[in-house]
């Protein structure tokens, strides 16, 4: 290569340089916030004059912010479940089947992707109010599930790609039925591009706020919801601590997937 | 009479315009070595596919002890399968592939055990089983397959030239275990290979393939010695092709003269007098002395020799300027040098005439 590393001699000190600085700026607001969910100053003064946790038990004791956390985690494993059973079965039908308007069903399928979450927002709300969803953990569910599912398509989809159909034709011939073939045989051979799936639609779920925003109500709200709400009446070190969490959680998933990767090209 | 084992029926399958196959039909016995053997495309893989249920013929019948198969549902047919891919379940240990037909089955765990003990045992790879497929040579994959396609008895093993991703050496050593396999299982198998030589090694019974439809079916004897078309000829073996018109034809025997008006005879087929044809010989069936003395025979020139150990092979040419192949035992060939003329003779019943 023309700009190699190695060969950058007294450059490579500027490089390593501007890249360090962008990952902190990156980076800092985080560190920033989990410093100041354990600090002890109420009004988030930095740095921290001393540490405490007693932000997080105020967190896990209220009822307001613990319902909130429950409400993310019940419509997080739903649409994860949901997303990934229906991606699955949208991949199989459009990788397995030659039918007319296939390309145009792939496109729209793929189309919540692009579409500013603002917009299917509104759409939504305005449809929903109409149904009565709006404030329901269906709503959510749904809501999430139609930011989600293009990606479980895709994902799905790539790993069907890369699997080799004569394998349930082999599994056919040795006598199992079409159900059987796909669940001894399809499933184990793409189930890491299932957990990534899961993995990503959890994620996608977790941290959605624009949807959620319209979807929530005084009663029902996710935590970023929650988070958002908070911020605009009162600063309090409570937000820090819920954003932590958040965040903590939400490393520890791409943690996972990059190790699935990995496990995946051995 | 008895009825056939498998019969193959007038199948016929066509892809919008594209005819795969046309007029399939043939007959196999219990146990039979049956190999398909043709170039690429000519319908090898169709037709087998129509066996096992992958495809739909658009017309013909598929008897099995004389019931049809085409009713059946693929997975339902309780045929073998080996195909030219690896198809090993990734997932799976090399013993578990082999027992996954018997699951699939529901037999009992003692028997499921015991029968993939002996499956391994079969293709040489007992101490393999708990090994995944990823961790085995191409070769041992393809043991591990015939295992598991045979695992559950099945009457009839299908393979689609099942040995082409591997290596000449692991080929020969494979096809020496198939017979072997064969033999000590009494299967009936169906074997798609293109390569004449595995053919010839492997199979009680060869068809052969040309544009969708069988050309010649027989025992590699039968296609070698008696070919009933140009094609067949070509396929199998060396041959020499040489022009001829037919001048009379009698008792399956076609009397011809050659360009320069030197006359001939050979085995053929129904031909109008007449008419424009080829005679075929085998290299190896043809003699080149070195006089010009004897009446009978065709005057040619020696343009090249070669010694091959076993054999001399030498280039002649014809009056009308065609080189021929010519194969005799290493004594045979004194007193020929390159450029001396010679006579090229063979015996009558070597010689055929094609269209
Ligand atoms: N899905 C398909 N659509 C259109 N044409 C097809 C299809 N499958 C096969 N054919 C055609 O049918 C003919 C026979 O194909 P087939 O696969 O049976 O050949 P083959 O003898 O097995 O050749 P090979 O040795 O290359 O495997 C070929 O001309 C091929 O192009
Ligand atoms: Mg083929």
């Amino acid at each position: 290569m023309l700009l190699d590393y190695d060969r950058l001699g007294g450059w490579r000190w500027g490089l390593v340089a501007i890249g360090s600085a962008v990952m902190l700026f990156l980076l800092l607001p985080i560190v920033f916030i989990a410093a100041l969910s354990f600090g002890d100053s109420q009004w988030l003064v930095f740095p921290p004059p001393g540490w405490t946790t007693q932000w997080y038990q105020q967190l896990l004791t209220d009822p307001v912010w613990v319902n909130a956390l429950l409400t993310s985690a019940k419509v997080a494993v739903m649409v994860t479940l949901l997303s990934v059973v229906l991606g699955l079965l949208a991949a199989l039908g459009l990788a397995r089947s030659r039918f007319f308007g296939k390309s145009a069903l792939q496109a729209f399928f793929l189309t919540p992707m692009v579409l500013p979450v603002v917009v299917l927002a509104v759409a939504l709300y305005a449809f929903f109010l109409k149904l009565g969803l709006t404030g329901t953990l269906t709503g959510f569910v749904i809501g999430h599930l139609i930011i989600a599912l293009p990606f479980s398509i895709i994902t799905i989809g790539n790993s069907l790609q890369s699997f080799d159909s004569a394998l349930e034709d082999a599994a056919m011939i040795c006598g199992a039925g079409p159900l059987e073939v796909k669940w001894r045989v399809t499933l184990p051979a793409i189930r890491l591009g299932l957990f990534a799936a899961a993995i990503f639609s959890f994620l996608i779920s977790w941290d959605e706020v624009v949807l959620s925003i319209f979807m929530a109500s005084p009663t029902l709200q996710t935590l970023p919801v929650l988070i958002w709400s908070t911020l605009r009446q009162d600063l309090t070190p409570v937000i820090a601590s819920a954003s932590t969490l958040l965040v903590a959680f939400t490393v520890l998933l791409m943690l996972l997937a990059s190790f699935l990767k990995k496990g995946s090209r051995q | 009479m008895t009825t056939p084992f498998l019969q193959i029926r007038g199948l016929r399958k066509t892809y919008d315009q594209v005819v795969a196959i046309d007029q399939v039909s043939l007959d196999i016995k219990q146990g039979e070595f049956m190999t398909f053997l043709g170039p690429s495309g000519s319908g090898k893989s169709t037709t087998l596919y129509i066996v096992a249920g992958f495809q739909e013929p658009t017309e013909g019948q598929v008897l099995l002890n004389g019931k049809s198969l085409l009713d059946v549902a693929p997975n339902k047919r309780n045929i073998g399968m080996v195909f030219q891919r690896y198809t090993l379940f990734p997932h799976l240990t090399v013993g578990e592939n082999v027992a996954f037909p018997l699951r699939v089955r529901r037999r009992p765990e003692s028997e499921v055990k015991a029968k993939v003990a002996k499956m391994l045992e079969l293709v040489h790879l007992a101490e393999y089983r708990d090994r995944l497929p990823g961790q085995l040579s191409g070769g041992q994959q393809q043991r591990v397959a015939i295992a598991r396609a045979l695992a559950y008895d099945p009457p009839l093993l299908l393979m689609d030239e099942p040995l082409s991703a591997l290596d000449k050496k692991l080929r020969e050593e494979i096809q020496f275990e198939l017979r072997r396999i064969h033999q000590e299982t009494g299967v009936t198998i169906l074997y798609v290979t293109h390569d004449q030589e595995e053919a010839l090694r492997l199979s009680d019974r060869i068809a052969v393939f040309s544009q969708g439809r069988i050309e010649q079916v027989g025992t590699g004897e039968e296609l070698y010695e008696h070919p009933s078309s140009r094609f067949v000829a070509g396929f199998i073996g060396n041959s020499n092709f040489l022009p001829v018109k037919v001048e009379q034809m009698g008792g399956g025997r076609a009397r011809a003269i050659f360009p320069n008006g030197q006359a001939v005879e050979g085995d053929a087929r129904a031909f109008a007098a007449g008419s424009e044809g080829t005679l075929m010989v085998r290299p190896e069936k043809m003699r080149i002395r070195p006089h010009a003395a004897s009446a009978r025979g065709l005057a040619v020139t020696v343009r090249d020799m070669t010694y091959l150990g076993d054999s001399m092979h030498f280039a002649v040419q014809t009056p009308w300027e065609q080189e021929l192949a010519v194969r005799m035992a290493v004594g045979d060939g004194q007193g020929l040098c390159i450029g001396s003329s010679a006579v090229l003779e063979w015996d009558a019943q070597h010689g055929h005439v094609f269209a």
